[in-house]
């Protein structure tokens, strides 16, 4: 099988997640308890906001009038605002890119790197403090951490903002440097919060994945003809070890967004996250259906894109992934 | 040539960004009329429509966007007229019994420079009453026949009876819109519209932007016909955690904290410097609901709870002063009925069951409540005396009062099980009589008379009234209050009712909480009107020699 007939398999099962996802979250919601009604509001507004809303219809025929609007492009609009749903999750989009991208960026260079200090010097002193410090970090809840990061670093010493996105007096919208700046500066706790975790658990598995490499006959030989260390452990062993790192990679995307859920919510940024949260509680059906869509897309993308990436690494995985399919497919 | 290092370059880089941005946070402002308010919200509104919204947010805006005819005084007097304040309406008399005639202030415009006129308020009214609109304020006006317009600047309301409220009606919970932007949307359209995320009103302050999920920014309306208002710029910021809030206004990134709930909150905030805390009366109430019927099929009796005297042992096992010592310490008053701070009628002294377990005991024996089995609960009929109560998982208040009563009841033989459920459970299983006990909160208005009616009298079935509580001679004083011409004379017969609903027990009166506020030292003339805080933001002011960064940027 070639990879292009590879990746058009991998696109199909791919767009029958999705609309897997989007049935499953649709059939779920709408069957959970609770109406989409603003609390105390008066049955008979109640009644006509859900007739309003076409909730009043059977479950199938409004799954079959979602799909049709959905092929349309059209994802409906939200109960709680009247908004496209669309437009409400565009929106939110390059915040949690943003939030995701910076945490994504410290849990790897950041994890990355102790892994590999851990590795080279593994059992000594450093090693076991690093090692116990981020089996501290990775055994302790986000919303903890972001609680106890907004209380010392926002309120206490007042080094960054307490929640929210950027400054709503200077930079209500990014147009100037200082609000690029700003905006950083406000990445910075949900960033870490998210990150940090992250990055503990990326220092945990890089450090295990390059021991494992260590005892490859390849790096002693690379030791033996003479290379310095530093080679030996950059070109030989981490190289090697990085296929570690990128199925970690595929997996961070779900991580990110589950966890961006609470941390959007706990820091008052405008992603995603903290939209499919709102949306949940006053159930907004169009808009948890229209977030989970697009949160299985970015996971399954994620993953695809993991698996490219780990082809690309390694050649092996390029003709193990093809006889498998070949072996199933026979 | 020496290659610079990369950390050196990095700070070089650091620094220079950072140079630009203290370059960019001059400001200019130094008048009277430079300061900014940021208020740190936990809830953003769904829409700025006024019709369309009833979460307090919107409400707190609307006010600075949309002016009513007249509003209550900080009296909150609501019956008669005497007591109200003139906004669009510059006077009003009253022709015959059921006639009342507003005259607009002629001063009076739109955002967008057209004048308000009476078609507006006819057109508000007619909006109001639209099914179609499904406006949680309808049910508030059933009273009012029709509005009409009898010239541009007259607009008159007919009444369908004669009661002392009826000027309260007319103006309290109607915001004047402006027909010539809403007559062209279809009222289906009315929740989708634009207009309800960019609405032009008439009101103090103009509508500058919405960022979703982060911020509603208005600024000062300078042409405003009842005179500028002190602060240039108001700043909803929305937070979806409380605490997170305080933090911000404690770190002082934010001006208001309208409610601090919580006496942590309330002392965190009187350690921070730059604040002051200023209290008004609440107009929140919370009780525990007995349910009459059944969960499980609503036309028969509460196997426990249909039972008077039974309601009656449970209320008497309460504790309801320690329990409110213990969550709330001092901000917050144990409810003498079904009403908040806010309202006129409160009196301490109304009679109440009192805490009393010897007597409860008593009474549940009496009724047959004993522990047959030795299992540490009562039964009868084979059936333990055990129930759920419910509430919001979102209320750490509320869960603590589910664990304290719980305690309570297990002391006289009585199993309580704690059922926490998202709001929207807790909304729908209420609503369709689904429970057995729940922690629920109401909001008065500053009048008694619609959200007791509502709450606690037959009106209120397929309503409030979730408990489905009903009693004759309760629903005759209400009656016969809501007629009284002054509070003077309506206040006995309140107290009367008050009395009647409280031996009957339909609920526990837990707690009304009194509002605690956090405001930047710097902002004079704070003034709180406790039904709507944000009334009187307009009045409020920075002087010049308080100001601070954020009050002097220019955009």
């Amino acid at each position: 099988m070639t990879g292009a007939a590879w990746l058009l398999r991998r696109l199909v099962a791919s767009v029958a997640i999705v609309f897997a996802v989007v049935t499953f979250v649709f059939i779920l919601i709408h069957v959970a308890p609770g109406r989409p009604c603003p609390e105390n509001v008066d049955r008979a507004v109640c009644d006509e906001l859900t007739r309003q809303f076409g909730l009043d219809k059977s479950l199938p025929e409004q799954y079959v009038r979602y799909l049709v609007a959905l092929a349309h492009g059209n994802m409906g609009n939200s109960y709680a605002n009247g908004r496209p749903v669309g437009t409400a999750i565009a929106g939110t989009i390059p915040f949690t890119l943003q939030l995701a991208g910076a945490a994504l960026v410290l849990d790897f260079l950041l994890g990355l790197g102790l892994g590999i200090y851990q590795a080279v010097r593994v059992n000594r002193l450093p090693d076991v403090v690093l090692g116990n410090v981020t089996l501290f970090i990775y055994s302790l809840p986000t919303f903890w951490l972001a609680l106890l990061l907004l209380l010392v670093f926002g309120e206490k010493l007042r080094w960054f903002p307490v929640g929210g996105a950027s400054d709503p007096i200077l930079c209500p919208v990014v147009n100037s440097l200082y609000c690029v700046v700003d905006r950083l500066w406000h990445t910075v706790l949900p960033a870490a919060t998210l990150g940090l975790v992250g990055a503990a658990g990326t220092a945990r598995f890089q450090r295990a994945a390059m021991l494992e490499v260590a005892r490859q006959d390849y790096v002693r030989t690379a030791r033996a003809k003479g290379l310095p260390e530093r080679r030996v452990v950059l070109r030989h062993q981490l190289r090697n070890a990085l296929l570690t790192f990128v199925t970690r990679f595929g997996l961070a995307f779900p991580f990110l967004l589950t966890g961006a859920v609470l941390i959007e919510t706990i820091f008052a940024w405008p992603g995603m996250g903290r939209l499919a949260f709102d949306a949940i509680l006053l159930r907004d059906y169009p808009v948890v259906t229209g977030t989970a869509l697009i949160a299985s897309v970015v996971v399954v993308a994620g993953n695809l894109l993991t698996d490219i990436l780990l082809g690309l690494a390694d050649p092996r995985l390029r003709v193990r992934a093809t006889t498998d399919v070949e072996a199933v497919t026979a | 040539m020496q290659r610079r290092s990369f950390p050196s370059l990095t700070v070089f880089l650091v620094l220079g960004v950072a140079g630009l941005a203290a370059c960019e946070r001059r400001g200019g402002c130094t008048g009277a009329n430079c300061g900014t308010i940021i208020d740190a919200a936990v809830a953003e509104p769904g829409t700025l429509l006024p019709p369309s919204s009833e979460d307090i947010v919107a409400n707190d805006i609307g006010e600075q966007l949309f002016l009513k005819l007249a509003d209550v005084g900080m009296s909150e007097n609501t019956l008669g007229d005497e007591d109200f304040q003139p906004l669009l309406a510059q006077k009003w008399e009253w022709d015959g019994p059921l006639t009342l005639v507003f005259h607009l202030d002629p001063r009076a415009r739109w955002h967008d420079g057209q004048p308000v006129t009476a078609a507006d308020v006819e057109f508000t009214f007619n909006a109001y009453n639209d099914s179609v609109v499904a406006s949680p304020y309808r049910p508030k006006l059933h009273r009012i026949a029709s509005v009409t317009q009898r010239d541009s600047l007259t607009a008159v309301f007919r009444f369908r009876e004669q009661y002392p409220e009826m000027f309260y009606d007319a103006v309290y919970h109607m915001r004047i819109l402006p027909a010539h932007k809403l007559r062209p949307v279809p009222r289906d359209q009315w929740r989708t519209a634009p207009f309800g995320r960019e609405p032009v009103g008439d009101g103090p302050y103009r509508f500058v932007r919405w960022q979703p999920a982060q911020s509603i920014e208005l600024v000062a309306d300078s042409t405003f016909f009842l005179g500028r208002p002190a602060i240039r710029r108001l700043i909803w910021r929305f937070t979806p955690n409380l605490q997170v809030a305080v933090q911000q206004v404690i770190a002082d990134q934010a001006d208001v904290r309208e409610q601090l709930v919580t006496p942590e909150n309330v002392e965190r905030v009187r350690a921070a410097k730059q604040l002051a805390v200023y209290t008004y009366r609440g107009n929140v109430y919370t009780f525990l609901s007995f349910n009459q019927r059944a969960p499980d099929d609503t036309t028969k009796p509460h196997p426990i709870f249909a039972d008077r005297e039974v309601r009656r042992a449970l209320a008497m096992a309460v504790d309801r002063a320690s329990m409110l010592k213990s969550a709330l310490g001092d901000l917050a008053k144990v409810p003498p009925g079904p009403m908040s701070a806010l309202l006129w009628i409160w009196d301490p002294d109304i009679r109440q069951l009192p805490y009393d377990t010897a007597q409860a005991n008593r009474v549940l024996n009496a009724r047959g409540w004993r522990d047959h089995d030795g299992d540490g609960v009562r039964d009868k009929d084979g059936q333990p005396l055990a129930f759920h109560i419910l509430f919001p998982t979102t209320s750490v208040l509320r869960r603590q009062y589910a664990l304290l009563l719980q305690e309570q009841f297990r002391a006289i033989g009585v199993r309580a099980e704690i059922d926490a459920v998202e709001g929207a459970v807790v909304n729908q299983r209420v609503g369709t009589g689904k429970y057995d006990t729940a922690i629920l909160s109401r909001a008065n208005d500053p009048s008694p008379s619609s959200g007791i009616a509502q709450s606690w009298t037959r009106a209120g079935f397929g309503g409030s009234n979730f408990g489905r509580y009903y009693n004759a001679e309760f629903e005759r004083l209400v009656d016969r209050a809501v007629t009284a011409t002054t509070r003077d004379r309506a206040r006995p017969t309140w107290r009367a009712a008050m009395e009647t609903l409280n031996a009957d027990a339909p609920g526990i009166f837990l707690y009304a909480l009194d509002n605690y506020a956090a405001v930047h030292k710097r902002v004079d003339n704070v003034q709180f009107r406790p039904d709507s805080w944000a009334a009187l933001l307009r009045t409020w002011r920075i002087p010049p020699d308080k100001l601070i960064d954020r009050d002097r940027v220019e955009r």
